[in-house]
């Protein structure tokens, strides 16, 4: 998790990996690290950090707050733009050495909301992936049978009819 | 918002309903209409203008092209859905019935169409339920597709279904992209245009099938999910998710097999869930979990039965309902 965040704050997060980076921030620790690598970062390049012990706090449950109401909208730019300057910033590096010396305190303190309780409720929601079989075999007489009554389906253009066509089990049918 | 669209009066009165309840009650109630109101409006989008494009489809880390010609005239919806990518696929849909071309096994496959003419077809319970069991949001969306977007975000309140991401062209209405995101954040399917033209000519020549005949040594399937029969099947689901509420029951015939099966849908009001239950036999497919994109499939042996449940909702949603089938208590 603390890899992704630093990912996502060097902009090398995928399009397609962007809505989980940004989901796993919606939990209150993900957030503290996201808000402890910019203070951690802020503190290594001089700025003036917003890490005073208890603000960094409130402005960490503020955001946290914040995005919660967001429909995930903190889109960076789809592009990244390299540039000669030294503008990115090894976060992973940064927080591996900085974290245990010059704002360590700061970074301990600041994880005020502890437990794991989303990703528990998560995970008891989630099949392991392991007992999915990858690909579909989705037998495609239900799928056809199926298909006609999803609302969220109907409003597709072509769907559901493209999810026929992509369901590999359509084989010519043996004759009765 | 946008209370009329030129859609056929039935609709126009179904959008009039939701806005009488939205006024009449709380924000709840007017959020409800909202959500409701939004999605009537993408489906008559999608079924009513006339438009051709190039779709994406990544279910997992699979991804697929179509092009896409849809035209409305008449009244009647005709569409062609071209796959650009492995063997080729045609699917031609009429207003009477839907062709599946497979050109590599020689196969066409005819089904009548059925059901989906008498879209959209939310009843009140089922707006209600689409309010209550998803937060609904709708932000500017960015360009997709070259077109201006908003984006609606239907966020589950449990972990029972997924999240659905559309984003919809602010000015036509049509859906050019939409994703399904599990509960873990990740984007298990995904739908885009990547270009789409509106056409305000029409061009019967754009949805025609590539084969005006089905030549001669092609196998002609015919059938299939057309023949539905409403009916009590004297089976129930015990454990569905709360909101989801039986739209449809009867006995169905599949193609390929001998029996009819029970076929029972249950909907939220945005995804639908089918439960079907029919007589074991050894030759059937297997049994257990398959997953295709945002659809799951369960598979379960319950005594003399075989029980099949498959809709666009988690893995351990579809397996919970379909271990809770039994026969119905009189």
């Amino acid at each position: 998790m603390k890899e992704n965040i630093s990912r996502l704050m060097d902009g090398e997060v995928e399009d397609a990996e962007f809505e989980r980076c940004v989901a796993e921030l919606r939990s209150g620790e993900a957030m503290d690290t996201w808000t402890c690598y910019h203070v951690i970062g802020d503190s290594l390049r001089g700025a003036h950090s917003i890490a005073v012990h208890g603000v960094a706090t409130r402005f960490s449950a503020r955001f946290h707050a914040a995005l919660a109401a967001e429909p995930t909208v903190l889109a960076p730019p789809r592009e990244r733009i390299r540039t000669s300057q030294p503008a990115t910033f090894a976060w992973a590096v940064a927080a591996t050495i900085a974290a245990v010396t010059v704002v360590g305190w700061t970074a301990f303190s600041m994880v005020d909301v502890p437990p794991n309780a989303i990703a528990k409720a998560r995970e008891a929601a989630t099949i392991r992936a392991a007992q999915a079989k990858p690909q579909a075999d989705v037998a495609s007489e239900y799928l056809l049978a199926h298909q006609e009554f999803s609302p969220a389906m109907a409003i597709q253009s072509g769907a559901p009819y493209f999810r026929a066509a992509t369901v590999t089990a359509i084989e010519p049918q043996r004759r009765p | 918002m946008h209370a009329c669209w030129g859609a056929p009066a039935i609709i126009r009165g179904m959008g009039a309903i939701a806005v009488l309840a939205a006024a009449l009650a709380s924000p709840v109630a007017d959020a409800q209409g909202f959500a409701a109101q939004w999605m009537m409006r993408v489906t008559q989008a999608a079924r009513t203008l006339n438009y051709s494009g190039t779709i994406l489809v990544r279910q997992g880390a699979r991804f697929d092209t179509f092009r896409l010609a849809h035209m409305f005239d008449n009244e009647q919806e005709s569409e062609k859905l071209l796959s650009l990518d492995g063997p080729a696929r045609e699917i031609v849909r009429s207003a009477t019935e839907v062709r599946y071309y497979f050109p590599d096994a020689k196969v066409v496959r005819i089904e009548p169409r059925t059901i989906r003419n008498v879209f959209p077809s939310l009843s009140p319970e089922q707006t209600a339920n689409l309010a209550q069991y998803y937060e609904f949001k709708l932000t500017p969306g960015g360009r997709v597709a070259g077109r201006i977007t908003e984006m609606a975000t239907f966020e589950p309140r449990d972990g029972m279904r997924y999240a659905h991401r559309f984003w919809a062209d602010a000015t036509t209405g049509l859906l050019l992209r939409s994703r399904l995101v599990n509960e873990k954040g990740d984007v298990i399917e995904e739908f885009a245009f990547t270009d789409v033209t509106y056409n305000a000519k029409l061009d019967k020549e754009m949805v025609r099938p590539s084969w005006t005949s089905v030549p001669s040594d092609w196998q002609v399937t015919q059938a299939g999910p057309g023949e539905f029969k409403s009916n009590d099947t004297g089976w129930t689901a015990n454990k569905v998710p709360p909101g989801f509420i039986k739209i449809s029951e009867g006995f169905r015939k599949l193609a390929g097999k001998r029996d009819p099966a029970a076929h029972l849908v249950f909907s939220d009001g945005l995804v639908a869930i089918s439960v079907f239950v029919e007589p074991y036999t050894v030759t059937q497919t297997q049994i257990g979990l398959t997953q295709a994109g945002g659809l799951a499939q369960y598979s379960t042996r319950s005594d003399a039965y075989r029980v099949t449940v498959i809709g666009e909702a988690p893995p351990a949603t579809v397996q919970q309902i379909a271990q809770s089938v039994s026969r119905n208590k009189p």
